[in-house]
């Protein structure tokens, strides 16, 4: 198990040493740079001033040197300078974090809460009205786009109610309750989505298990249907569903640009794409380093799983 | 009887009620306390550092902060001359006809670290400013350099006084110290760390800048103005999204709208669903414009160029995309949004500004005479940034020139590459947004239409112009000024340089507890907020 664990962190820093290398090298492909920006903001070029700038910033060394200097400043734990703000990138970096965790955690708590029981009803009630029923909800929450759903709730909720949850965030520590409101509708505009996901491959998943010759067996031992499903049929289903619960986690990190701006919520997604079009390289660059580190660790975790969640799977052999 | 009773009773009561509706309201007695939500459509660009920016998005949200020498009554809602106030200039006086601007000063006036306000930081700044051979700083970007090229030395003969002396007379340089652009400077601060901080002298402090989210004032305790500001403190909360923007602002998330943000169609959405709202119709002194490569072919042929002006139905844009939210105008705000603004008779006799049959016909025939026809059309690249204003606006005008054999493709570019793009004319044709930081002929005409101006994007330079600029830039007598600009005007539109298409109006809105903020006609130079207090 050690050994698997070390070999997968292994693979894990080679990914994440191409991830820098593609990173690093498509920023600097996209047209234009800060002092493009810069400039744009003042509504001119000067040459001689942009020069200057750009001296100022580092942009006119090499790009090899440029980028073994940000290699050597992840590991000596100094994330660089925003272009943009002129501070640390870590103190920019690090409130965005919790923001973006919280909000897809509780956005994956709602999608497994819902797409997990309603695909069992789905698989167990097939081919009935309320099978029928729940996959055009599924269906209609994969058809739907999370920012539009959430541009619909805003707009609903200040049309019919006068009311939208609250425009700059609220810590917990600031107002728990008003916080649980602020992230619910978020939480509900991108669950939806990815429970309807989860749905499917719980139904379909759950439908080729449930004709396997051992819960036939079961039902013939004279099991109630509930312990048959929920004991049997399921956790031997639950694999694919653990694998796209894993894989929707990573996604919702770096995938919830227009949900966070629909509903401003300060997250790594929102600023990242802000950074991109301001070409804040130092920014950019590490929050795509650690979208990429929390995408190979779900996966990590979800590999783990397996071994839990099924007996037949083993590690190191 | 009953009958004429009851009429006299109807008219009696007709009467009071027009009575009471024209009778001014009493003023009301300003209140002290309370906080306000303003709206910010984006982060601010480079902090606090107005001087480095061209940008409403730096300007509106810095104002709290700072002072100017003058600035134009916060409390009316035109920018004229006649309306300036002093801040931290207590008196001023042109001297030696024109040629020396001096201010005395206010004294007792701290900086928000509390070191003592004087000349030098007057000084400080403008050295700056004009990039003076012995300044002591220097800004890394400097946009308005060129507003500044005819002050010759800035002198602080002892701490309360400062004198502006000038290479020849130039009565505008007052109003353009007026503007949002023209904020004091603490000569004790590092101008670089206005990028991440504030310092000034405003009614407010800055307390917090969360990086994309907000930006919160308190009141300033030691503000010069006794008894002001009203307010205790201000947010300007940042929000991307335009729907989420509106929506907070129908909820009352927000207090306040963002200049130049509301439409007329937008207004008349909010004002539906929330009759209560304050909406103001503005001018924003932003236009529409056509920028054309004077140095490339085929519009280095001043002929094309002005079919191309010609071929644009200014009312028709207005009504299509702004849906009646902006008005015709040449090179000058137009009145009553602006002083310099061309009389209705001359604006009619430019290029696109007559019946669209004819303007469309003329632009055909000077196309004809260029051999371009319907058969042999002449085919552009028209450039524009990626951002859905300028693309409507872009849109409108490639539907326009295709009715006189123009058949311009659509380039979009990333605002990364727009201003290099425009600087280095690597286009042929563009469509382009255009905000004056000021009312004045000098500002706008030295930027945008001065020959080696790099905002003068179309390369355009004429020594009739030149001459021109110069001349009603000395100009003392304001009704001969006037006419100067008015001809100033009329040469830049019948030579197509940078054809104006319209000026857009702001549809300002607030709640109606807001009170003594009042909107302006040029969307840089208001909010203060020294005056503004919360009726709830």
């Amino acid at each position: 198990m050690k050994t698997y664990i070390a070999q997968r962190l292994g693979v894990g820093a080679l990914t994440l040493f191409g991830m820098s290398i593609v990173i690093f090298g498509m920023l600097r492909l996209a047209p234009g740079d800060i002092v493009d920006i810069l400039f744009a903001t003042g509504g001119y070029v000067n040459p001689s001033e942009r020069a200057a700038i750009e001296k100022e910033l580092g942009l006119d060394r090499p790009v090899t040197v440029q980028y073994v200097d940000w290699v050597r400043q992840i590991f000596s734990g100094d994330l660089g300078k925003s272009y943009r703000y002129d501070l640390p990138a870590w103190e920019i970096i690090r409130p965005l974090i919790p923001v973006t965790l919280e909000l897809a955690a509780l956005s994956l708590i709602v999608s497994v809460a819902l797409g997990v029981p309603l695909g069992v009803i789905s698989a167990v009630r097939q081919d009935t009205t309320l099978d029928y029923a729940l996959r055009v909800f599924s269906l209609a929450g994969l058809s739907m786009p999370s920012f539009w759903l959430g541009m619909v709730i805003i707009l609903g909720l200040v049309a019919w109610f006068g009311w939208i949850p609250p425009v700059t965030y609220v810590s917990p520590s600031e107002n728990l309750p008003l916080h649980m409101v602020q992230f619910a509708l978020p939480a509900l505009a991108v669950g939806y989505r990815s429970s309807a996901l989860i749905m499917r491959i719980t139904r379909s998943s759950l439908l080729e298990v449930m004709r396997e010759d051992y819960i036939r067996t079961a039902r013939a031992k004279g099991q109630s249907g509930r312990v048959v499903i929920w004991r049997h049929a399921l956790q031997n289903a639950i694999l694919p569903v653990v694998t796209v619960i894993g894989i929707e986690f990573a996604f919702l990190i770096g995938g919830l640009v227009v949900t966070e701006t629909v509903f401003n919520m300060p997250g790594v997604a929102r600023f990242l794409v802000e950074a991109i079009l301001w070409r804040d390289y130092p920014i950019v660059q590490n929050l795509v380093m650690f979208i990429a580190i929390v995408v190979i660790l779900s996966n990590l975790i979800v590999d783990m799983l397996y071994g839990f969640l099924d007996p037949r799977v083993r590690y190191g052999h | 009887m009953r009958r004429s009773r009851r009429i006299v009773v109807t008219l009696s009561l007709a009467s009071i009620a027009i009575l009471v509706a024209v009778t001014p309201a009493p003023a009301q007695t300003p209140k002290y306390g309370g906080h306000l939500n303003l709206m910010q459509r984006e982060d601010l660009p480079q902090g606090f550092a107005v001087h480095e920016t061209s940008t409403i998005a730096t300007s509106f949200p810095s104002m709290p902060c700072f002072n100017n020498l003058v600035v134009f009554d916060q409390t009316k809602r035109a920018e004229t001359v006649d309306n300036l106030v002093g801040e931290l200039a207590e008196k001023w006086s042109w001297q030696d006809n024109y040629r020396n601007l001096v201010f005395l000063l206010r004294k007792n006036v701290k900086w928000h670290d509390g070191q003592p306000f004087s000349s030098k930081d007057v000084k400080f700044t403008f050295d700056m400013l004009r990039e003076a051979p012995d300044a002591p700083a220097k800004l890394r970007i400097n946009p308005r350099k060129d507003w500044y090229s005819n002050v010759e030395a800035v002198e602080a003969p002892d701490a309360n006084t400062v004198v502006f002396r000038l290479k020849r007379p130039q009565p505008g340089l007052l109003v353009m110290l007026a503007s949002g652009y023209t904020p004091i400077y603490a000569a004790h601060v590092n101008p670089a760390s206005y990028r991440t901080g504030c310092i000034g002298t405003g009614p407010f402090k800055m307390k917090e800048w969360r990086k994309g989210e907000f930006v919160d004032y308190v009141k300033n305790p030691d503000y010069f103005m006794k008894g002001r500001p009203y307010l205790d403190s201000l947010r300007y909360v940042v929000i991307k999204e335009r729907g989420t923007r509106t929506a907070a602002l129908q909820a009352g998330q927000l207090d306040v709208s963002f200049p130049g943000e509301t439409t007329k169609t937008a207004a008349e959405q909010l004002k539906k669903a929330v009759p209560g709202l304050v909406i103001m119709p503005v001018g924003t002194a932003v236009n529409d414009n056509v920028i054309i490569n004077t140095k490339k072919p085929p519009f280095d042929n001043p002929k094309l160029r002005l079919a191309v002006s010609y071929a644009i139905d200014r009312r028709a844009l207005i009504t299509a995309v702004h849906q009646g939210g902006a008005v015709p105008g040449a090179s000058q705000p137009p009145r009553p949004y602006g002083v310099w603004g061309l009389l209705e008779k001359d604006l009619l006799s430019l290029p696109g500004y007559g019946k669209p049959q004819d303007m469309k016909a003329q632009a055909r025939k000077l196309l004809a005479e260029a051999g371009i026809t319907a058969q042999n059309p002449l085919r552009v690249e028209m450039s524009t940034r990626a951002i859905a204003m300028y693309v409507d606006l872009a849109s409108f005008v490639i539907n326009e020139l295709k009715q006189v054999a123009i058949e311009a493709t659509l380039k979009q570019v990333e605002t990364a590459q727009w201003h290099p793009m425009a600087t280095r004319g690597e286009f042929q044709i563009g469509a382009n947004l255009t905000g004056l930081g000021v009312d004045e002929p000098d500002a706008n005409f030295n930027e945008n239409y001065a020959c080696g101006s790099p905002r003068n994007y179309s390369q355009y330079c004429s020594e009739e112009v030149m001459k021109l600029i110069e001349q009603q830039s000395q100009e003392l007598n304001p009704q001969k000024r006037m006419q100067l600009v008015s001809t100033l005007q009329k040469k830049v539109e019948a030579d197509a340089a940078r054809p104006v298409l319209d000026w857009r109006l702001d549809y300002f809105t607030m709640w109606p507890y807001v009170k003594g903020l009042v909107p302006q006609d040029n969307i840089y130079n208001f909010g203060r907020m020294a005056d503004v207090w919360r009726d709830k």
